[in-house]
């Protein structure tokens, strides 16, 4: 079966213009990645692994090499190059990202932030806010905080609010960045059903995962960066 | 997706202009002042698209010319150089080369435009519904009753309480100046609206209640709009594209997350750093 994603020879370096660096980030990664199957990225801090979900995503542009992506139409589009529309189009259809921080406005509730790809796709509220609720109940997420904005939550609230905002959608490929860091051993069961359960239903993913029983349990296949060659500086470090 | 507004080689000069003006001024010279006559290049050569229902961030510092960009388009300033086409369901116009009455009528009824000071937007010697009332008269409300029924809905729409319909907004909050605006600019339903640093110098809450308020407008009324501001969380929570401009020129572009997370120009860098 064709992939729904091929990552071919991709490198990402940051150029620190002030202070005259080069910061090297990951080099020349290929990966497929599959419908209904989950391919976790693993190695060592600094290798580059959140930052070949960036590139993926167009967060960062890529310094090197392709990222094939085959949407709906069977039309195969370089997120390296494509135009920012057709990246907006795809991130609003097709392409999800869940990372560990949830950006959102103070004001809205857990329900309508958890809704809002599917407003997005001009999905009624009433019945954007039934989807959320499903989620959010599915992901243990106590009813009582539903019509609270997210921003007073916990840890491993907002990382569930955050999960269940990228999944709403149903997009044919999820990144997912250490999607259950904070989560306690009950709810990080949750997770992986859910998981479990989007993958039979043909979602591809991408994954990092912070533990590795967590890689074990739910990976098909894993790609392990190296670590970084010369011993620079990771770019989160540096930025 | 259907593109509203196309935009190339915009430009503005204050004063006499000679042919040096434009190669001695911008990022590299770090002005937009020329040393040979002294003009001011306000913006120089800017292209951009819009489309249909997104919002697209304009971000500078003070006197990168920014607001310069949806004035001109408002018709509140003349370009020196540059076209506009502004796609309106069937119908194509030239912003620039259409005749006055023309503008006048875009302007009135398919372009809204709030301004970082209400005085520009609002006329402090009437009330905040006869300031609606205003704009809704030259569209094709006549009847009194149905005007001050729709300027009730405006402001409700934009949490202005109706007992303050017949106060004058002089006497409103800087938040409630701005959400009166809003309500103004939206009153014929125009596919555009432009957003001039509505939310400076306004409090982090009442800021963050206008955002939202955008951002619904925004998704139940599908409107385009233009979001200038200097503001980098401003751009990140309403923006999906950006543009940052230093001395009149675009010196970056790109996807608001990728812009503000892997800038690539050395002043967008610096921009961001010095945000953090
Ligand atoms: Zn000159």
């Amino acid at each position: 079966m064709n992939p729904i994603l091929k990552v071919e020879r991709l490198s990402k370096h940051f150029l620190l213009h002030m202070r005259g660096v080069r910061v090297p980030s990951c080099d020349g990664v290929n990966l497929e990645v599959h419908s209904g199957r989950l391919t976790a990225l693993t190695g060592p801090t600094g290798s580059g692994k959140s930052s070949v979900l960036k590139c993926i995503y167009r967060t960062y542009l890529p310094s090197a090499g392709q990222i094939l992506f085959r949407n709906g139409n069977e039309d195969i589009v370089d997120m390296a190059s494509a135009s920012e529309h057709t990246v907006l189009e795809l991130r609003r259809r097709d392409i999800a990202f869940v990372t560990q921080f949830l950006h959102c406005l103070p004001r809205k509730s857990a329900l309508d932030v958890v809704a809002a790809p599917l407003y997005d796709q001009g999905v009624s509220q009433k019945r954007g806010r039934d989807c959320a609720a499903e989620l959010l109940s599915r992901l243990s997420v106590p009813e009582r905080l539903w019509d609270l904005p997210p921003a007073t939550f916990s840890g491993g609230e907002k990382q569930r609010v955050n999960l269940a905002r990228g999944l709403i959608a149903r997009p044919r490929l999820l990144l997912l960045d250490e999607p259950t860091a904070s989560l306690d051993p009950l709810t990080s069961e949750r997770v992986v059903q859910l998981i479990n359960h989007m993958k039979s239903e043909g979602m591809a993913m991408l994954a990092i995962f912070h533990h590795p029983e967590l890689v074990a349990k739910l990976a098909d296949n894993v790609i392990k960066l190296a670590s970084p060659s010369d011993g620079n500086l990771a770019p989160e470090a540096s930025l | 997706m259907k593109k509203i507004l196309e935009i190339r080689g915009l430009s503005k000069v204050h004063g006499h202009k000679c042919p040096l003006c434009c190669d001695f001024t911008g990022p590299k010279h770090d002005t937009n002042i020329c040393r040979h006559c002294n003009s001011i290049v306000a913006i120089h050569d800017i292209s951009l698209d819009l489309y249909e229902g997104e919002i697209l961030g304009i971000m500078g510092e003070s006197g990168s010319g920014k607001s310069s960009i949806v004035k001109t388009i408002f018709f509140d300033e003349i370009p020196t150089d540059g076209d506009a086409l502004f796609f309106d369901n069937n119908e194509q116009y030239s912003l620039f080369t259409i005749n006055a009455a023309r503008q006048r009528w875009l302007r009135n009824h398919r372009f809204g435009m709030v301004y970082q000071s209400p005085h520009l937007g609002l006329n402090f010697s009437i009330s905040a519904g006869g300031n609606i009332a205003e704009r809704l008269l030259m569209s094709d409300l006549f009847h009194y009753g149905d005007i001050r029924k729709r300027a009730l809905e405006l402001l409700s729409r934009t949490e202005v309480p109706s007992e303050r319909m017949d106060q004058s907004p002089g006497k409103f909050s800087g938040g409630m100046q701005q959400r009166v605006q809003i309500a103004k600019a939206l009153a014929t339903r125009p596919p555009l609206l432009l957003l001039d640093e509505v939310t400076s110098g306004l409090d982090l809450s009442v800021q963050a209640r206008i955002l939202d308020l955008i951002l619904e407008i925004q998704r139940d009324l599908g409107t385009a709009m233009i979001v200038v501001t200097h503001d980098l969380g401003v751009v990140r929570l309403l923006t999906g594209r950006t543009i940052v401009l230093k001395n009149g020129r675009i010196v970056e572009h790109g996807l608001t997350d990728q812009v503000l997370e892997d800038p690539q120009d050395a002043y967008t860098q610096q921009l961001v750093a010095s945000a953090l």
